[in-house]
């Protein structure tokens, strides 16, 4: 069984830790993807599990072993790295061909892989060419080549797509996804890129200063985030998170003042709440509606700015001295200066408390 | 950048690199003629530029005659060749062996107070070796080892030492430590993560380390003078001594063993022009 399982992994970096009490299961044939911003320990971790770095406290379990005490080579993964990691006085044909050293095989058998993984990942033409005689994009799929050319029990990816340009990293992650879905095997991915994470894993760990935030599907961490600070990570563009004090309950219907207004929102779900105190309201720019006319329930204000995206266009909403976005098709013709109303659609509205933690009954 | 084709520097640039070029060799030059000349040639004045070259002087420096008799004898100066090569050698490959462990440890393997340590070994190299004389002469008097290859060569160790593991660190600092991981992830040991991956990486700075330390080492002379005897004695002080022991200063002798002593390190130097290159200029260049 290809698994990976940390059991209350830390790491300190003498006064500083690094990762703090990560617990964490990765089953057969799943992708996890480590997201977070710089520093937040996610490739610490990636590190500990392959034997590159010594946990400080804490269990590393692949294939239900515990493997603490194993050398990096003594336990059987692979990892691709961020910077590639080829050799550079080998060719490409050679520089998959290590990890091949420590099986034993014949020559004719290291030559038959070399050309399999050669031509899944399109490197038949290039095969024979030093590392530095390579464009970034061929650099990479070798690194994945040589990661996936051995028979491992688990798969490590450090960042694998951050050297590339939009385009290339856009055809890269189907072409890994893909790969990976035909490996079959427990694979941890490191990145700092949401869109990656979103289409690659299926399932994704948002890390935070060493502690992880939420681990969930790639829709659910999107569409039910555990707190503001996933809520504001994942999605672009970012989540409008607003202060609102809530007047009255009337089953799930709140009437909240937010943005000096009050607005009434229907929840579909009744809430334990106080009233008269302070939370915050999440709602993304997309999960706005324009409306003609201003009521209890719409968001009234004055556009302060448009951006253009193409299809779409992000507009920035001015409230009396507070402002929030909303994203809108372009037919819609909206100008600055303009009058307008926006409706948030039924069940798209997250309420955290005073910590950031969200309310929800499930 | 670009690259230019030679000879499109230009006359001026040209000329006035010709003039520097003249005044840095001109010494060189005149040793090199020196050596070639008759004993009155060598002492003409204005100097002759053209002459019939002699190898006399060569022939002197292994056969001549002592004090006052006309009897040829050996002078022995061959073994002081040797004793160059040898211990030089010797010494710079010590060093450069201790100095790479020393240096890949220092850099993958930080100690609490990594820095404090590098610098004493630094500071090791503030001070004008002659202050340590009186006290290492003592040691070796001591210990017997004054007078011994083994004294010297220890001496010379100690001395490249500092150098080696700085200039070392440095290159170690210097690579990609995901390549080392990455074969760690390949199933490599430690010990061929080091030899197969790190040491390949830094052939270069072996390269320009020893060449700096050969030749500090071989144009040595303080402690070489006072710290070995008459059979282990080097180059230095021995061509020293040729000029000391007589009241007229053979130039033209001197001129020839100075030729016979730069031609090891020209040799070296010129094998590994190509290393050292990339070793001097090494983090200079972006990638």
């Amino acid at each position: 069984m290809s698994t990976i399982e940390l059991q209350n992994l830390t790491k300190a970096f003498g006064d500083l830790i690094a990762v703090n009490d990560v617990s964490l299961k990765v089953e057969e044939n799943e992708v996890l993807c480590l997201l977070g911003p710089s520093g937040c320990g996610k490739t610490t971790t990636l590190r500990m599990v392959a034997g590159l770095e010594v946990a400080t406290s804490g269990d590393i379990l692949i294939a239900n072993k515990n493997v603490n005490n194993l050398d990096t080579r003594d336990r059987n993964l692979a990892m691709a790295f961020q910077f590639y990691a080829l050799y550079p006085s080998l060719t490409v044909a050679e520089n998959l061909a290590n990890p091949l050293h420590a099986e034993n095989l014949s020559a004719e058998e290291v030559k038959k892989k070399i050309f399999e993984i050669a031509d899944i990942l399109q490197l038949r033409d290039i095969i024979n060419r030093k590392p530095h005689q390579l464009a970034e994009g061929e650099k990479q799929r070798v690194a994945v080549g040589r990661a996936i050319i051995r028979d491992p029990e688990c798969f490590l990816f450090d960042e694998p797509l951050s050297r590339l340009d939009v385009q290339l990293r856009e055809k890269m992650r189907g072409q890994i996804k893909e790969v990976l879905s035909d490996l079959k095997k427990a694979t941890v991915i490191v990145t700092h890129d949401q869109l990656e994470a979103l289409t690659m894993a299926t399932k994704i760990a948002v890390m935070r200063d060493g502690f992880i935030e939420q681990v969930s599907s790639p829709h659910d961490i999107f569409a039910k985030p555990n707190n503001i600070f996933v809520a504001g990570f994942i999605g672009t563009p970012q989540m409008n998170i607003l202060d609102c004090k809530i007047n009255e309950i009337n089953s799930s219907i709140l009437k909240v003042n937010v943005l000096d207004q009050e607005v009434e929102i229907d929840f579909e779900t009744s809430f334990n709440l106080n009233k008269d105190e302070s939370y915050f309201l999440g709602i993304r720019p997309r999960s706005f509606e324009i409306t003609d006319h201003n009521s209890s329930n719409t968001f009234s204000g004055q556009v302060e700015l448009v951006e253009n995206m193409g299809a779409e266009v992000l507009i920035h909403i001015k409230i009396k001295e507070s402002s929030f976005k909303s994203v809108q098709n372009r037919s819609h013709n909206i100008k600055i200066g303009d009058s307008i109303n926006l409706i948030p659609k039924k069940g798209r509205v997250h309420l955290f408390d005073k910590e950031g933690k969200v309310i929800r009954n499930e | 950048m670009k690259k230019k084709a030679i000879g499109q520097a230009g006359w001026l640039w040209t000329g006035l690199a010709s003039i520097v070029a003249f005044i840095y060799f001109f010494p060189l030059l005149f040793i090199i003629l020196t050596a070639f000349r008759s004993r009155s040639d060598t002492l003409a004045t204005p100097p002759k530029w053209f002459f019939t070259p002699t190898f006399e002087n060569f022939y002197h420096i292994f056969y001549r005659s002592m004090s006052n008799s006309t009897e040829y004898v050996a002078t022995g100066f061959h073994a002081y060749f040797f004793n160059s090569i040898y211990i030089s050698g010797m010494s710079v490959l010590l060093a450069l062996l201790i100095g790479t462990l020393a240096a890949y440890g220092f850099s993958r393997y930080p100690l609490r107070g990594n820095d404090t340590y590098l610098f004493i070994i630094l500071t090791t190299r503030m001070l004008p070796p002659i202050i340590v004389i009186v006290p290492i002469f003592l040691i070796f008097r001591i210990t017997g080892l004054a007078g011994t290859y083994t004294g010297i060569i220890l001496m010379y160790t100690a001395f490249n030492l500092p150098f080696s593991i700085w200039m070392m660190k440095s290159f170690f600092d210097e690579l990609n430590t995901e390549i080392e991981d990455a074969s760690r992830m390949d199933g490599a040991s430690e010990r061929s993560v080091f030899f197969g991956v790190c040491i390949p990486q830094v052939k270069a700075g072996l390269a320009a380390t020893s060449v700096f330390a050969l030749i500090l080492t071989w144009n040595e002379f303080l402690f070489s003078l006072l710290l070995t005897n008459k059979f282990t004695r080097t180059m230095p002080p021995a061509m020293a001594r040729t000029i000391g022991g007589e009241i007229n200063v053979d130039y033209g002798l001197l001129a020839a063993m100075i030729c016979l002593f730069i031609i090891p390190i020209f040799l070296i130097t010129y094998l590994l022009q190509n290393q050292l290159l990339r070793g001097v200029t090494f983090g200079t260049i972006k990638k």
